[in-house]
């Protein structure tokens, strides 16, 4: 059966629907390194192509995907919901923003 | 599988489309290019909206890039028509070195009526002789190829990344050169692609390029943050620059970057994966590649990016059902089984593989269809 979502690297701590996903819905989403299948309900509409948290994430939490950090959470986000600009937010470029310490490498 | 033909050039170099260019030095002189191609039937006017008052590094960019393009391995010979002589045989000459059939033309002291006149006659011989010219058998050691993705979603880090990759891997396996760039998609990712420079020096030189970058962006104080990623990336479901980079850098495959070159500076077959200079924006880029020597252009899309250029087939490949039903007609690859699991990655790559050669033998692609000609110089700064 096709999936409807996809992890890239086991240790990540989101999921990419690879098809609109309706609340409610549960997935058993493979991982692309061949590790095991993780089981998640969506509790909201995922659209296809954006992110599920796979497990509660806290504020402040650096987010993993392809097994690399991929931004920190601005807020906390429970398992099976949307992570995306509205609570997620990128580490970098951080001296090219006015008032903010550099985090840029 | 059919055997990969193109046309081979005086200089040894092979092409794969057999233009006649009409190359404007600056943005004067786009009428008169014009008016040679609507008169002889079978060549390119590469019109473009800069060439006067630049100095400095940004000169030597255009200058790299105009000559550059009249050079491609994909042209048979170039008209050239500047304002004014000095600059028009600055160009006409770097064409010339390389090996390419040229004539130049000045507007001043002419106009541009009796300029048209005398191109047109260039071009009519030189479209009469790439007519009569045939394809033969080449190697993929004779090509130098690029990559690009553009209105990226996660279905190409999940789908159309990998397999271009394996694609990439599999094509520098055959001896092809690969260009890469996007200096500014890279950031999150640039310590893998540090870490796969062949050389200390090397990693230095992509090191130092990449920071400089990142200085740039700094002194100007401005906040990327607001177009990288861009709307169409974030509609699509990137959240952030760092998500976007580790999508892209998938599509470079597996191979060490052995070379590491400024933009629209000329790569040469035999030089493996190479690392250039350049904005993310999908024209730009894919015109510094086409400069730097590129013969065919593969690009990945999530959300549906339509780029072509004047001299280079652009082969569009989407893993997007979305975008594969909705813009079919920009779509020469279709990966979207991929993504739903369907097919496997080694399957995808052979229909990579597949198209690349017929569009190397000359079928269209869906750009060249639909008359996509995008060819945009990059511009570092304004012009004195």
């Amino acid at each position: 059966m096709a999936h409807r979502a996809l992890i890239h690297r086991a240790q990540d701590d989101v999921a990419v629907a690879v098809a609109d996903l309706e609340p409610g819905e549960r997935l058993e989403i493979p991982c692309q390194d061949g590790s095991q299948t993780q089981r998640v309900t969506a509790v909201q509409a995922i659209p296809l192509g954006h992110k599920l948290a796979l497990r509660d994430l806290p504020e402040g939490h650096e987010v993993l995907e392809y097994g690399q950090a991929v931004g920190v959470t601005t807020a906390p986000i429970r398992q099976g919901e949307h992570v995306h600009v509205h609570n997620l937010r990128s580490k970098r470029w951080g001296k090219s923003v006015a008032g903010q310490a550099s985090q840029a490498s | 599988m059919p055997e990969l033909t193109g046309y081979v050039r005086p200089n040894g170099r092979v092409g794969l489309r057999n233009h006649v260019a009409i190359l404007p030095v600056d943005d004067l002189s786009n009428a008169a290019a014009e008016g040679v191609a609507r008169l002889i039937q079978g060549c390119l006017p590469l019109s473009h909206p800069y060439g006067r008052l630049q100095y400095g590094e940004d000169l030597d960019l255009t200058f790299r890039t105009l000559s550059g393009h009249g050079h491609n391995p994909n042209v048979y010979g170039t008209v050239v028509i500047g304002i004014e002589p000095n600059w028009t045989d600055r160009i006409a000459g770097a064409i010339a070195a390389a090996g390419t059939p040229v004539e130049a033309f000045s507007i001043e002291r002419s106009g541009d009526l009796t300029t048209v006149q005398r191109a047109s006659r260039a071009a009519y011989r030189f479209v009469q002789e790439a007519s009569s010219q045939s394809r033969e058998a080449v190697s993929a050691r004779d090509l130098v190829l690029s990559i690009k993705c553009g209105e990226s979603d996660p279905t190409l880090g999940l789908a159309g990344n990998p397999a271009l990759g394996r694609a990439v891997d599999a094509l520098i396996d055959q001896g092809a050169s690969v260009i890469f760039g996007e200096t500014s998609e890279l950031t999150g990712a640039e310590q893998l692609i540090a870490e796969r420079c062949s050389s200390p020096d090397l990693r230095a030189s992509f090191e130092r390029i990449y920071r400089d970058y990142v200085d740039f962006i700094e002194q100007q104080g401005a906040n990327l943050l607001g177009s990288q990623p861009t709307e169409g990336n974030i509609r699509g479901g990137l959240s952030t620059i760092e998500e976007k980079a580790l999508g892209n850098i998938e599509k470079t495959g597996h191979h060490p970057v052995s070379g590491v070159r400024a933009p629209a500076e000329a790569v040469s077959p035999g030089s493996g994966l190479v690392f250039m200079d350049t904005s993310s924006a999908a024209a730009e880029m894919v015109t510094l590649c086409a400069a730097a020597g590129s013969v065919l252009h593969l690009f990945t899309t999530g959300q549906g990016n339509i780029v072509g250029h004047p001299l280079i087939p652009v082969i569009k490949i989407s893993p997007n059902p979305l975008t594969c039903q909705t813009m079919s007609e920009h779509i020469d690859i279709d990966l979207s089984a991929l993504l739903l699991g369907e097919i496997s990655l080694e399957s995808a790559k052979d229909q990579i593989l597949e198209t690349f050669l017929r569009t190397a033998r000359g079928r269209m692609t869906a750009a060249e269809l639909l008359g996509h000609r995008e060819f945009v110089l990059t511009k570092l700064y304004r012009s004195a």
